[in-house]
């Protein structure tokens, strides 16, 4: 944060002060919430390797990982939203800019109806809810490729990224495109299969292990040092490609390079988690509303993080016995907190 | 050319025979000229005669079909980008409306050439910044959000972004544009001020005439004139040109040419100057 830092005033800076003590504060707390509540000693002895074998078995095995799992999804979402709001000069881009959540679920929706017809009808229905399906290695696998295949069906069509529009328009062309396939290959198929792929779509972190995180958080870590390297280059984008031109930028190898990486990131999380929606498009805004004139990388990767372990804290503690999925409680909170902001931010301005 | 021959120090840029056509049409037709190290050259001409894309071939974002043009005696097309952005820094007509960064963010970004992938400002950078926005008389509106700023400020903030490029040349796209004119003559004398050489397409033909050493003068893609203030604003080339009636009178300040318009073009007007 550096020079940006010391501009700041000292409300701001204690707001930052807090929400940074906060956001150390939270897997701690976290780890407590779910259906068997701990307190934080249990919580802390269990950290320590102390505590009871129960206690400690949750937090290990279950809470953490799935915590951590959280956030790195939600920081990976932020930073791939925000990176390509800033690449596309978009201030509606987000993370499935280019039809990745769309073409996640179409090869998610193949594995389950063309692949493994039979598995869907093995699982009875409180199972499909529960998520109990994810366990088969061929899904996220099948998310991955289409999420692949998408992409490079932007990409070819994009035109090499001199024009932002063709960009833009073929995104959405193809993500249409996969959901109409999608659909039409869900109408012929069992209801099973549609509610499946309607909680696997709204995101969950139930299945979150220790060996399932290592290929996100390299992912999203990947990710988050090569945006650090180009921060420079991408906020020289801010002023328009012309300006960024005459400060010695490759203006279109730039933007596809950060489109490809963004993508990555994406994928490699819709295919674990699930295609959670609005984080990727919300905390990049909400950061820059509530710390204005600052682009900073760490901020919006460590709020991405921190809001989605507690949207996951919610999704598993709203209702007894039953876990909500993520998508929903993103979408739902994240617009009322925007529409605040916004209209935090009207006032200020009228003041 | 008489006058070119006489500098002893080679020229920082030169322009041979460029012609640059775009969907059929030639938009400009083997243009020639150079500039001398530390001067202002002033590229005037009507509305659509070519003076943008004039400009944007020499900061290469746009490529002319035929033609060359040697920065510091070596074809522009050899260097790399960021190589080219260090000696050439460029203020263009129109910035974006939505630039949510701080002043000093802006010109921090005239680093970005001189910069490598991870490496971070320095307290010389952070000099180097703060330097700059003494220059233009910015220090104390640093840490304001560029959006806010008035016409003049912007393009003041844009200069000291220029300067921190520490360029060789310094182009710029009608840096008066849109600004009163106390601001239009702050902006062209701080310009001036600065001693790179510089060259600046500008509307305004009194202005150019008082602070450019050098005119050029382009119509329909065609470079009709160029040389000494004196030698390009003439009444019969003004005329020619713009299809304007004046009268030609030295400036009493500084004795270079002062142009007075004549008015009522509404009803005819005899055209002879």
């Amino acid at each position: 944060m550096g020079v940006e830092w010391r501009e700041q005033s000292l409300a701001t800076k204690c707001s930052l002060l807090i929400f940074v003590i906060f956001a150390l504060l939270t897997p701690l707390l976290a780890t407590g919430f779910g259906a068997v509540h701990l307190s934080i000693e249990q919580v802390w002895q269990s950290l320590l390797g102390g505590g009871q074998d129960l206690t400690s078995r949750i937090v290990l095995e279950l809470r953490l990982p799935r915590i951590l799992l959280a956030f790195i999804a939600g920081a990976g979402l932020a930073l791939s939203g925000a990176a390509l709001q800033l690449a596309t000069r978009n201030p509606l881009a987000d993370p499935y800019l280019f039809g990745i959540s769309s073409g996640a679920s179409f090869g998610a929706i193949c594995v389950m109806t063309l692949l493994g017809g039979s598995f869907s009808g093995l699982l009875s229905g409180s199972e499909l809810l529960s998520g109990a399906w994810l366990s088969q290695l061929t899904l996220p696998v099948g998310a991955l490729l289409g999420s692949a295949l998408s992409v490079l069906l932007v990409f070819s069509m994009s035109g090499g990224g001199y024009q932002i529009e063709r960009i833009l328009l073929s995104g959405v062309a193809v993500s249409f495109m996969f959901a109409a396939l999608g659909s039409l290959l869900l109408y012929f198929s069992e209801p099973q299969a549609a509610a499946a792929v309607l909680f696997w779509t709204l995101g969950s972190f139930a299945r979150a292990s220790w060996a399932g995180l290592w290929l996100p958080a390299l992912a999203v870590a990947g990710g988050f040092a090569v945006l650090l390297a180009l921060k420079r280059s991408l906020l020289a984008l801010l002023g328009g490609d012309e300006t960024a031109h005459t400060l010695g930028i490759k203006v279109p190898f730039l933007r596809m390079g950060i489109l490809l990486l963004c993508s990555l990131m994406t994928a490699v999380l819709v295919a674990t988690c699930g295609g959670i929606g609005f984080v990727g498009l919300m905390i990049p805004h909400i950061v820059r509303l509530l710390v204005p004139g600052v682009q900073s990388l760490w901020l919006t990767a460590l709020a991405g993080g921190v809001f989605m372990v507690w949207v996951d804290v919610l999704a598993r503690t709203l209702l007894d016995n039953q876990e909500l999925p993520v998508g929903v409680i993103t979408s739902a909170l994240g617009s009322l907190f925007f529409l605040y902001v916004l209209r935090r931010r009207r006032q200020v301005i009228h003041e | 050319m008489v006058a070119d021959i006489q500098h002893h120090e080679p020229d920082v840029l030169t322009v041979e025979q460029l012609s640059w056509s775009a969907a059929g049409k030639a938009l400009l037709r083997e243009i020639s000229f150079s500039i001398p190290p530390g001067s202002m050259l002033g590229l005037i001409g009507p509305n659509g005669a070519g003076k943008s894309s004039l400009l944007r071939c020499l900061y290469r974002y746009i490529k002319a079909q035929q033609g060359r043009i040697l920065l510091d005696g070596r074809d522009i097309e050899s260097f790399s980008a960021k190589e080219f952005a260090r000696c050439v820094a460029v203020v263009q007509q129109d910035t974006l409306a939505q630039m949510d960064l701080s002043v000093r963010e802006l010109v921090s970004m005239g680093l970005t050439p001189h910069k490598g992938w991870l490496e971070f400002d320095s307290r010389q950078d952070r000099l180097k910044v703060s330097a700059a926005l003494e220059k233009v008389g910015m220090q104390a509106l640093a840490d304001r959000t560029f959006n806010l700023l008035s016409g003049g400020e912007k393009q003041r903030a844009l200069i000291a972004r220029a300067i921190v490029q520490q360029p060789r040349l310094l182009i710029l796209d009608e840096p008066t544009n849109h600004l009163d004119i106390r601001y239009q003559i702050q902006i062209l004398e701080l310009v001036r001020s600065l001693g790179v050489s510089v060259i600046a397409s500008i509307h305004d033909l009194n202005l150019a005439s008082a602070l450019c050493d050098k005119l050029l003068l382009l119509n329909r893609g065609e470079l009709v004139a160029r040389g000494a203030p004196e030698k390009v604003l003439t009444e019969a080339m003004i005329a020619d040109v713009f299809g304007v009636c004046c009268q030609i009178s030295p400036h009493p300040q500084h004795g270079k040419p002062l142009i007075s318009y004549f008015y009522g073009y509404q009803r005819e007007v005899d055209h002879g100057g």
